[in-house]
């Protein structure tokens, strides 16, 4: 019989005591609520004039990319699956949701949310809305392709097409190069 | 005073937090993550100094609610959890005060910044000063002339609103933003640490 090993995320969490940071893998993390998350990402929504959604989702896309390459390259990690397993592993770790890339290709590919920190926040403080709002998990997705493939950021561009907010069953966001 | 910084931080900043099977942390009452603070700095800095000098006290002041809300809302749930009742609670003497100097144990325990209270006039007025704060990652050579904190201001007047502006109020309709606060010192601008002044809103 084949035994399939799924590849598991190991989190070094260390607290400094003088710095008083906390690390998750070496980089510096910190903790905050969906008021927070909901909040800046209506800031960014309403920040037409510099293009807000564009520069939530490129912080994401450049924070993760580093988190997730650097991850893969201490672990020695190649393998296309390794690597997928473990970004949608770091996702629901850091609290983000339930992750799952449908398909994923050089060029192209499809990610699936069973569950939304930013959806499901933004619902429980202020309800539904008609329009996909996830631009940090679009930033996560293009971070997970590039870092995947290793490609530099901005390779990828990711439109969230459904999303938890608006009353979907899950939220679906595609990947195309650009 | 009777609470004991030193214990509380260490019990506090032992607690590991990780998503649920559904890949999210509910606690304290809302939905948390841990994020890297270069994502948050990131979209901070790149915003604020971006916009015109017109239009920055806007971007500020909506950076700092939005820290605001979060420590009203987190932090009630904070002062009111087990976590709380277990460890700070039994070191409360003289509430509110020694509530908020609890508080700011914890928010130095979770890594939002390593701060203390070092002015406090009950119902009027605090004075936090911040020895390490990821916040001041912005600048890594140089010095800013721009204050970058938005996350500690918006945090500790809601603490202050916590404490002073009456009882919780979940729909932030009243009781929040009964207090405001200004940063006068920073580690991004050169200053040994940062500084930050509470006092009553204006009516």
């Amino acid at each position: 019989m084949t035994v399939i090993k799924k590849t598991e995320l190991e989190l070094d969490h260390r607290f400094d005591p003088a710095s008083c940071r906390h690390s998750l893998n070496g980089f510096t993390s910190v903790l905050h609520c969906h008021h927070y998350s909901a909040l800046y990402t209506q800031l960014a929504d309403d920040c037409g004039m510099l293009d807000g959604r564009k520069l939530l989702s490129e912080c994401a896309e450049d924070s993760f990319f580093e988190v997730l390459s650097a991850y893969f390259k201490a672990k020695g990690m190649e393998c296309i699956e390794d690597r997928i397993a473990i970004a949608e592993q770091y996702y629901a770790a850091v609290g983000l949701g339930g992750m799952k890339v449908v398909c994923a290709g050089l060029d192209s590919g499809k990610v699936e949310l069973s569950h939304s920190h930013v959806d499901e926040g933004w619902m429980k403080k202020w309800g539904k809305r008609d329009k996909p709002v996830n631009f940090i998990t679009q930033g996560y997705v293009a971070a997970l392709f590039s870092a995947v493939f290793g490609r530099p950021p901005r390779t990828y561009r990711v439109d969230e097409t459904e999303g938890i907010v608006t009353g979907a069953e899950k939220s679906t966001f595609t990947v195309v190069v650009r | 005073m009777a609470i004991d910084r030193k214990r509380i931080i260490e019990a506090m900043s032992q607690i590991e937090i990780v998503g649920n099977e559904d890949g999210l942390i509910p606690a304290f009452g809302v939905f948390v993550q841990q994020l890297p603070a270069s994502f948050w700095n990131g979209f901070a800095e790149r915003l604020t100094s971006r916009v015109d000098a017109d239009t920055l006290e806007a971007a500020e002041w909506l950076l700092v609610n939005a820290a605001h809300e979060c420590g009203y809302h987190t932090g009630y749930g904070i002062i009111t959890s087990e976590e709380w009742k277990a460890v700070v609670e039994p070191m409360i003497e003289n509430a509110p005060e020694d509530v908020l100097h609890g508080a700011f144990a914890i928010f130095t325990a979770w890594g939002w910044a390593k701060a203390e209270i070092v002015e406090l006039v009950p119902g009027e007025k605090m004075v936090v000063r911040a020895y390490d704060y990821y916040e001041s990652d912005v600048v890594k050579y140089g010095r800013s002339n721009k204050h970058s904190a938005y996350m500690i201001r918006g945090v500790s007047a809601a603490f202050m609103d916590l404490a002073y502006g009456g009882e919780y109020d979940s729909t932030g309709e009243t009781g929040l933003r009964t207090f405001k606060c200004d940063q006068v010192k920073g580690i991004e601008c050169g200053d040994d640490y940062g500084e930050f002044v509470v006092v009553k809103a204006e009516e």
